[in-house]
């Protein structure tokens, strides 16, 4: 037994001594980077990877280059296990993440308990910043911004110009069965409500479906206006084709991000379809730069890395809030978790000056209240920003 | 069937003969999992520790239904599930998670009788696919009912932190909790194993029909394994999700981990007591490192590489690493290649006296016992059984015989509750002199009537011991005087130098005494021999014979097909003649065979080759 | 009634998609009586085939068939010989499960290196184009899947019994034994077999990739759905996977319509289960392949 033991300390100990280099600062990067969510996951963390090149190439935090320990989180379970890894084993002063709200949730509870900053720059579930946590900070807008977002964006823009009262519109509610769709949703019909929508159908169904037609039918037979559906992209493409060829024409479409921000779910169903669909969601790059300094610079550096354009705004905004915490750790004394929380506290970031427009201040649970999502339109095989008008780069065409 | 090693495992403390190994390094493996932790005492390491401790647990429960019982559960998470949600929504009521886990656990196991119940007449895949259905309905039932479960948003425990509450800012308490609840899955794995449950459930698995015929109630020690998986299973649940503090229905009842938890048992070795904790031990530091080295590599690598590793273990070593332990120790327990053509050859010497061993049929004074009546047998058109009626007497050697295809082996089917006549009854007097009309193989076991097959149903996975152990339990429930009796058999048997071999190393002639002891271990008043002298050469029919007679002694009764004339003429008290699904005639062998009827339909031919 | 009329015809439309995914599923759990989880697998693998070719080629979507029939046979025969042969004779047929299990993952992970997790499009090459027929609306595409469906289990149904051949697998799945005594290679018709089953996996991605998005996960929805589809209309029987299909495609489509959508999957599994426990022969089973309840 005290052979194996010896075996394992040495194991674990080949695994501490990962190679070490001069002057350096540790953070981890927690995001799935395989299994199911493995593409945005990915996207996220190049957001964040872009935020420490530039970060170093201006001198680093506080003078010691920052290095990124890459932490999987597959699953919830795994995602525990790899913010223990991180904190305990690589020894990071702080912990980015994590684009999957569940995995969110577990690995920043980890971070909570053991008294290590945790920075969500992605996931968008309510709860992460509803627990009373101390050393849990998110940077981006939640599935609350969301439904508010749209909702606001159907009484203020689409109403108006199809020419009725918000009250007279039919709306028909879809999402996808997780925690994400089921959370957008929910804001959705909460706000709906209170701003005196007529929401005439709520469904859900599970992400990995392949046929639609049933929704698409209930929906031709409410004789909705509007749809919203916050969804993946394959669900995305499913219901954009499937509603076409059952022609479902309902006079708006919106979309609460995932597929309907993503360039290859255009290319699917075909940019004839696709034109006029509503989408909100993180900061995309049809933006008036106006409103977001340096988004040009981003995309420049992101070409560069990584040879292709973003493939979703999900890097941008990962891009956004690392750099807000990057640099205002470069300002902090010392990067003991006190003073990463006090330098993070002082944050007063105006909206219009940073690349995803939003500006950041942390609030009530460390939440940023400043956060909030833009509202984009499809035009011409484009996702174009089109709401609020601070941001917008082209008007809204709803057709009636 | 399954895992070979499986029999090894079997109460081998209680009979080895000399201070074993293999047990005193498992322990301290199972010592190491809470030792190591404890002493690096990095948060990291302990996670790594109580992902072991859980993942083994969940194995060793798994192994209860899908090892011991042979039942293919891919479903299990579902268990795991309701221990999880139900802890996390009592405590969000303010109760203590080790009420909810008890709770949930007594939840499960309703729900696991209730499942499985309907789900057992399914075999092999069937019962996988069921499962798995199964498994899929309660995920999108708990994403439905969102008012209890929270829906696809989950469920967060509120962070209440002691031992009440079972959430802890230090890594040693929650490894107590893992360990302990680890502990408990192998002890109740090692207690099912090496008691009487565990026997009959291996019998069960290997050989249905025998198990039942050996008077285990199969469908009850199936039940007993599903609900005591299904509440271990439970309770990790309930423990794990305070560990978690959050849970959603896609993470909690998850076809992935229940998968993952079978693979870990196949890979330890399926069936047997430690193989899934061994399992668990060496895949899930594995995993971690693996998933620390190619994680980031390359999306999908890891994967890819795990699913290969997957594919390889099965193709190379399919009884796990138990396997391969026993493949190390050598021929111990496994019948050498070199005896095995032996066996025949140093049967044991019947042990009578000499002047039993004259065939010297005995009239039969007993008081009747069985008294069959009228039945009746049809298979679509077919008449198999017409009106048969008969009565058997204590004491008494009852021969049927009749050409192939007369109906003996439907008639031995009818009077051993394997098969239920269209009409007529058997009636058997109990052991307080009560006419009874048994219906199933369970109740006439309970009556002591006992009976082989034609074709030999050995538990194949099992040891000599234990097969004829599994007849021995019905009489003694104990292990130690159930294997007394069974190897006091073994001896009068003629299998006392193969004990510790396996069944399917045997020889047909050492397969067919096996079938008779396992018979006779069973204690019975009444023994259905079908055929047991087919196939074994003529120092055998002998001895056969011989111990038939020493059975009868004993105030046995005994109904034998035999086609071997030289034992039907020298045994039988009494002779009944079938043909065609009739008794043609019946009485004292003598008389029988100068029955012009009877040689007509069958002996006549026998005695011209004579 | 309309609206039912077209719910009904979109389930049927659903059932010739699941009959011609569950076609190749039926001989090789029906028949060869191994349960391959990878099933779902191999379908994703033609799909991005059909996808590369298609694209690559710049050929009509159903042309890449002559190449994926025969690629996904010897992908098929490949399986069964070095994975699923070894196996059979393992005491344990769990074994061979979690072998399939195993080459379901690496498969799926081994997209995900070479394709990344996005979707990709196959072009539809105007299948997508809906047809109304009276006061129903259905999809080129989908018409031709239902007709090869169609075609394709007529034609399975003739081989199997009216060819030498067929005859021989046919055999081979009653008695293993028996039919090797005749002289016939078990193996090799189980190889066959396999093989076969594969290559219709092959037709239906040439026809399921234009209409549906290609991802690394597409599989694991459809290899469910079409075990349940194999058992339903009963083991082994070529037309019971049909109507196996067909009751399938219209549960789901009502249960989606009437009930909603979330709860579909469990009406469907639970139907599943109902039919599983109540009448496991299928429903076009007979009694004599009821080799997996115990008497």
């Amino acid at each position: 037994m005290r052979i194996r033991a010896l075996a394992a300390t040495s194991v674990l100990a080949l695994t501490i001594m990962a190679p070490q280099a001069m002057a350096e600062v540790k953070f981890g990067a927690l995001y799935p980077f395989s299994g199911p969510l493995a593409l945005l996951g990915e996207e996220s963390a190049r957001g964040l990877e872009i935020a420490v090149d530039e970060i170093n190439a201006a001198g680093g935090v506080q003078g010691e280059q920052v290095v990124l320990a890459r932490g999987d989180a597959v699953d919830p379970n795994q995602a525990i296990g790899e913010a223990r890894r991180l904190i305990s084993l690589e020894n990071v002063k702080a912990v980015f993440g994590t684009y999957s709200s569940s995995r969110s949730m577990a690995a920043s509870q980890v971070a909570e308990l053991s008294g290590i900053p945790y920075f969500e720059l992605g996931a968008v579930a309510d709860d992460i910043t509803e627990r009373g946590f101390t050393y849990v900070y998110r940077t981006n807008p939640t599935a609350d911004s969301m439904a508010k977002l749209i909702v606001k964006m159907l009484v203020d823009k689409v109403a108006p110009a199809l020419g009725k009262e918000p009250g007279d519109l039919r709306i028909g509610i879809i999402h996808e069965d997780s925690n994400y769709g089921t959370s957008v949703a929910g804001h959705q019909e909460d706000y709906g409500e209170e701003a005196g929508l007529n929401i005439v159908s709520v469904q859900g169904y599970p992400a990995s479906i392949v046929d639609m037609s049933s929704i698409v039918l209930s929906l031709k037979e409410a004789n909705v206006d509007v749809v919203l559906q916050t969804s993946y992209q394959n669900d995305s493409v499913l219901f954009l084709q499937q509603a076409n060829e059952a022609g479902l024409k309902p006079a708006a479409i919106v979309g609460g991000g995932g597929g309907y921000s993503m360039m290859p779910t255009a290319e699917a169903v075909g940019t004839d379809l696709i034109e006029g669909v509503l989408d909100a969601d993180f900061t995309q790059y049809a933006v008036n730069t106006d409103f977001t300094p340096g988004l040009e610079d981003f995309v420049a550096a992101y070409r560069d890395k990584y040879g292709s354009d973003p493939r979703s705004g999900h890097s941008l905004n990962n891009y956004v809030g690392a750099m807000a915490i990057l640099q205002a750790l470069d300002e902090a004394d010392g990067l003991d978790p006190d003073a990463i929380l006090k330098a993070v506290n002082a944050i007063d970031i105006e909206n219009g000056t940073t690349a995803a427009g939003y500006g950041i201040k942390f609030g009530d649970g460390n939440q940023n209240e400043r956060a909030f999502m833009m509202g984009m339109q499809w035009q011409g095989g484009k996702l174009v920003t089109v709401y609020p008008d601070d941001a917008a780069v082209a008007e809204m065409a709803i057709t009636q | 069937m399954i895992g070979r090693a499986a029999s090894k495992e079997v109460g081998t403390g209680a009979k080895r003969r000399r201070p074993a190994l293999a047990p005193m390094v498992l322990a301290a493996l199972v010592a190491a999992v809470f030792i190591i932790p404890t002493v690096i005492d990095n948060p990291f390491v302990y996670h790594v520790f109580i992902t072991i401790c859980i993942f083994a647990g969940l194995s060793t429960a798994w192994n209860l239904v899908g090892g011991y019982a042979g039942q293919l559960s891919l479903g299990h998470m579902m268990f795991y599930g309701i221990g999880a949600y139900a802890g996390v929504i009592l405590m969000n009521t303010g109760v203590s998670p080790w009420i909810g886990m008890l709770v949930g656990a007594a939840v499960a196991v309703v729900v696991a009788v209730i499942v499985s119940y309907p789900c057992f007449i399914l075999r092999g895949p069937f019962f996988a696919l069921a499962t798995i259905a199964l498994l899929e309905v309660f995920r999108v039932l708990a994403l439905h009912f969102r008012d209890v479960t929270g829906g696809a948003t989950g469920l967060m425990i509120q962070l209440r932190l002691g031992w009440e509450w079972m959430v802890f800012r230090d890594r040693l308490p929650a490894l107590v909790i893992a360990f302990g609840l680890m502990l408990v899955c192998l002890f109740v794995g090692w207690l099912i194993r090496s008691r009487r449950l565990g026997f009959y459930l291996v019998a069960t698995r290997e050989r249905e029909s025998a198990a039942r015929a050996a008077g285990v109630p199969t469908v009850r020690v199936r039940l007993v394994a599903v609900a005591a998986s299904a509440a271990l299973t439970a309770m990790i649940g309930t423990y794990h999700a305070m560990y978690l503090t959050f849970i959603e229905p896609g993470a909690v009842f998850s076809l992935t981990m229940s998968i993952q938890i079978a693979m870990f048992a196949l890979i330890g070795g399926i069936g047997t007591v430690f193989g899934p904790f061994l399992g668990a031990l060496l895949l899930v530091p594995l995993t971690e490192l693996v998933r620390g080295w190619l994680g980031a590599q390359a999306l999908g690598l890891h994967g890819f590489v795990y699913g290969t590793v997957l594919v390889l273990a099965a193709l190379f070593m399919p009884d796990g690493i138990m396997g391969l332990v026993a493949r190390f120790k050598g021929t111990e327990g496994r019948p050498d290649d070199s005896t095995a053509p032996q066996a025949e050859a140093i049967a044991a010497e019947p042990r009578q006296p000499a002047d039993t061993t004259e065939p010297t049929p005995q009239p039969a004074t007993g008081a009747e016992i069985m008294r069959v009546d009228g039945l009746s047998k049809s298979f679509g058109g077919l008449r198999v059984i017409e009106h048969a009626s008969f009565t058997l007497r204590e004491g008494e050697i009852l021969g049927l015989i009749g050409p192939n295809g007369a109906g003996k082996t439907t008639l031995f089917n009818m009077i051993s509750g394997f098969m239920e006549p269209d009409q007529g009854d058997v009636a058997v007097r109990d052991r307080a002199g009560d006419w009874v009309r048994p219906k199933s193989p369970m109740e006439y076991a309970a009556l002591g009537i006992g009976r082989t097959f034609q074709i030999v149903q050995p538990f194949a996975a099992m040891t000599v011991e234990e097969n004829i152990m599994v007849g021995a339990f019905h009489r003694h429930g104990h292990v130690g005087d159930a294997r007394a009796v069974a190897r006091e058999t073994a001896h009068k048997m003629g299998l006392g130098p193969y004990l510790d071999a396996e069944a399917r190393g045997l020889t047909i002639g050492g397969l067919k005494r096996l079938e008779v002891a396992r018979v006779m271990a069973m204690e019975p008043r009444v023994l259905l021999l079908d055929e047991v002298m087919a196939g074994i050469n003529q120092t055998d029919v002998r001895r056969a014979i011989d111990l038939m007679l020493s059975i009868r002694d004993g105030g046995v009764s005994i109904i034998a097909i035999e086609h071997v004339m030289q034992a039907v003429m020298s045994l039988s008290d009494r002779v009944i003649v079938l043909n065609s699904g009739h008794i043609i005639t019946e009485g004292p062998p003598r008389e029988v065979v100068q029955d012009p009827e009877v040689i007509e339909a069958y002996l006549g031919k026998e005695f011209a080759h004579a | 009634m309309d609206t039912f009329l077209q719910v009904l015809v979109n389930g049927i439309m659903l059932g010739g998609l699941f009959t011609i995914v569950a076609i190749g599923l039926t001989l090789i759990f029906g028949i060869v009586k191994v349960i391959n989880f990878a099933h779902g697998e191999f379908l994703m693998v033609g799909m991005y085939l059909a996808y590369l070719l298609t694209v690559g080629l710049g050929v009509h979507p159903y042309v890449t068939v002559v190449a994926l029939a025969p690629a996904l046979f010897v992908l098929g025969a490949l399986a069964q010989r070095f994975i699923i042969q070894p196996l059979l004779a393992a005491r344990d047929e769990h074994v061979q499960i979690f072998a399939t299990v195993g080459l379901s993952t690496a498969l799926i992970n081994l997209a995900l290196m070479v394709f990344g997790a996005d979707i990709v499009n196959t072009p539809s090459s105007g299948l997508r184009t809906p047809l109304e027929i009276g006061p129903v609306r259905v999809l080129i595409g989908q018409i031709c899947i239902l007709v090869t469906a169609v075609v394709a289990v007529i034609g399975l149904q003739l081989f199997l019994g009216r060819t030498n051949t067929g005859r021989a697998i046919r055999a081979v799945a009653q008695n293993r034994t028996a039919a090797q005594l005749m002289g016939i290679n078990a193996n090799r018709m189980h190889i066959l077999t396999f093989g076969i089953g594969t290559a219709c996996v092959g037709v239906a991605a040439a026809l399921v990739a234009p209409l549906y998005p290609t991802s690394p996960n597409i599989g694991t929805y459809f290899v469910l759905t079409a075990f349940v589809v194999v058992v339903l209309g009963g083991l082994g029987s070529i037309p019971g996977a049909l109507l196996g299909a067909m009751v399938i495609g219209v549960v789901d489509a009502m249960s989606g319509f009437y009930i909603g959508s979330d709860l579909r999957e469990a009406v469907v599994f639970g139907m599943f289960l109902v039919i599983l426990i109540l009448r496991p022969s299928g429903l076009l089973g007979s009694r004599s392949t009821l080799s997996h309840v115990s008497p």
